[in-house]
């Protein structure tokens, strides 16, 4: 039979003498296996993973605030003195950073106040109706509805990746619907106007702020996630141990035990590749 | 040893398509050599109950709607009654379920197995791995192939991707390429414009023919070649996007829409040009490229798939799949 002489070739137009099923010792040739993967490394990744632990940080900072402000530790006039000097604060290292040209900002100072007075002035003839919204809602209710949406903030917020989950407006709108749930169980007016206020700062100006800082000195966001890790933990710390042992237990997962299993994960990695894959356009 | 076939899917006539006509096809030919063949599929608006077509042809056109994208509903237990039903009045000793995508086809097979019947199943199209619906339906799959005899790959290449898919081995698929009737596409010269170079593209316009490419093409191709024209038969959601370059580049005496063809139409339109394009960017074998050639057209094609497999090296060109 010619079968055993010819070699066999990859096509289907010639009857090459083979049986139908023959399987030739070329067969799955060209197939490749984890071309594109990505490799990590340790330190790169513990160093990224900062950003998750700042905004886990933000976000117990402010359930502190509000439970100080709850036991009468923490008076409103403090709280709205010291968000407005950090938002001056942020302000002025925002501004340093445009000058020296460090981030793009096509906003004028004009802009900047006018938004400032729009929204503190709107926040504060609303807080009256603010502070009386939740009434009939009993507080367990309240607290569940807190938690989830400060979950919402955490699991939406766009740490800086690409993914469909990601969503930056639902993050911000979820921190602040948590924000009115808690301010609204406050005594006055102007507790709920500090809180909602400092809510904005921490959940929609800090974030950009960390975003532009990064952006532009490369070597503060390590010192950075140390020092907002340190300050929380002293804050919970006086409010209870427990959660101040869960929230470094948390810190530490998410720093240096995630990275570990994100790497041992990726070598079970098997993407298949070869002729039969779609074609990409190449511009 | 002649052998009673029931072929089942759920892509067959009055649907026009690649799997539709290879079913009839295939089961003309086997009919032709003194074996008896049935068809299965689900009913299409009237079309209901058992229709015969050309040689005895007989087809059951079954009451199951059709759910997402031409197919059954898969309930696995609501078909077992009437598919047993027919398994066991036709005396079927072979089921042979066509295409990945049909939930009948893989029901019937399943059914068959558990009645002792032997089972066939042909592949006709490639799948990728990385994707939600491609780990789904690979692993579906793996399920339905499990207990399946035999499968049948349009082309090389189509065997590696299914073998893969399903984890078979490799032995127990045979590779058998489509074919088409060359008494359908004979050529005919004389229907070709003398002056002019005409490039035809037939095909359904959607994304993965490469209609993109298609579109960056058209205008560079006018460019170079004043005297080329195109001739575009088929529909689809991308027609907006070449009647777009048309308009931009001024080229409505120079690329003609013929609209959505029917499959007895096709030869008529291809006798009409110089050259086939063929943009897919996949493909396991692409019967269009035969019957181009059976018409006598040059073809062009990208090289993704089976493509490379089917046509001898002087009668199509290979090429990336980029505009350039």
């Amino acid at each position: 039979m010619a079968a055993g002489v010819k070699s066999w070739k990859k096509i289907l137009y010639e009857d090459q003498g083979f049986p139908d099923h023959y399987v030739d010792a070329s067969f799955l040739d060209e197939l490749r296996k984890n071309l594109y993967t990505r490799t990590y490394d340790y330190w790169t990744v513990v160093i990224e993973s900062g950003v998750i632990v700042q905004q886990l940080c933000s976000v117990c900072i402010f359930v502190v605030v509000f439970l100080f402000m709850d036991m009468q530790l923490l008076q409103a006039e403090t709280l709205v003195s010291v968000s407005g000097g950090l938002c001056l604060l942020g302000y002025l290292v925002h501004c340093l950073l445009t000058s020296v040209g460090r981030i793009q900002s096509d906003r004028s100072f004009a802009d900047d106040l006018k938004t400032f007075l729009i929204f503190a002035g709107f926040s504060y003839c609303l807080s009256p109706i603010l502070v009386s919204l939740t009434e009939t809602i009993a507080t367990d209710t309240i607290y569940a509805m807190t938690t989830v949406m400060l979950i919402a903030n955490l699991l939406f917020h766009d740490y800086g990746t690409s993914a469909p989950m990601v969503s930056g407006v639902l993050s911000l709108n979820a921190g602040l619907f948590a924000s009115v749930c808690l301010a609204s169980r406050l005594q006055t007016t102007l507790h709920s106007f500090a809180t909602v206020t400092f809510a904005v700062e921490l959940f929609a100006l800090w974030p950009a702020l960390r975003r532009n800082l990064r952006q532009a000195v490369s070597c503060c966001h390590v010192l950075m996630t140390t020092l907002v890790a340190m300050v929380t933990l002293l804050l919970v710390s006086c409010i209870s141990l427990t959660a101040t042992v869960l929230l470094a237990l948390a810190i530490v997962f998410i720093t240096l035990l995630c990275p570990a299993w994100l790497i041992w994960l990726q070598t079970y990695k098997n993407n298949i590749h070869g002729p039969w894959d779609e074609a990409a356009i190449q511009q | 040893m002649k052998y009673n076939v029931c072929m089942v899917s759920d892509f067959f006539f009055p649907n026009q398509g690649g799997v539709e006509s290879h079913i009839y096809h295939v089961s003309q030919c086997l009919i032709n050599r003194g074996h008896k063949v049935i068809i299965v599929t689900h009913f299409y608006g009237n079309r209901r109950g058992v229709r015969y077509l050309k040689n005895g042809l007989k087809v059951y056109y079954l009451p199951f709607p059709t759910m997402y994208n031409q197919c059954v509903l898969p309930t696995i237990l609501t078909t077992l009654p009437l598919l047993r039903n027919i398994f066991i009045r036709e005396d079927i000793h072979i089921v042979h379920g066509h295409s990945a995508f049909s939930t009948m086809a893989h029901e019937a097979m399943f059914h068959a197995r558990n009645m002792g019947l032997k089972t066939v199943f042909t592949d006709h199209s490639l799948f990728g791995f990385a994707d939600a619906s491609s780990i789904l339906t690979n692993k579906l799959l793996k399920f339905s192939l499990a207990d399946c005899h035999h499968a049948i790959c349009v082309s090389h290449t189509s065997k590696e991707n299914t073998v893969l898919r399903a984890a078979i081995k490799p032995e127990t698929v045979s590779v058998i390429p489509n074919a088409v009737e060359a008494s359908m596409f004979i050529p005919d010269p004389s229907q070709r414009d003398p002056d002019k170079i005409t490039v035809v593209v037939v095909s359904r316009l959607v994304y993965r023919k490469g209609m993109d490419l298609l579109a960056g093409i058209i205008p560079e191709i006018c460019r170079r070649h004043p005297d080329v024209q195109f001739i575009i038969g088929g529909d689809g959601p991308k027609r907006t996007v070449l009647e777009e370059v048309r308009e931009n580049y001024q080229l409505q005496d120079r690329v003609v829409f013929l609209g959505a063809l029917e499959h007895s139409q096709v030869r008529n339109v291809l006798v009409r040009g110089d050259i086939l394009i063929n943009t897919s960017l996949t493909e396991a074998f692409c019967i269009a490229i035969v019957e181009a050639a059976c018409c006598g057209l040059q073809v062009v094609s990208t090289k993704v798939g089976g493509v490379p497999e089917v046509l001898p090296p002087e009668m199509i060109k290979l090429a990336e799949p980029s505009v350039k």
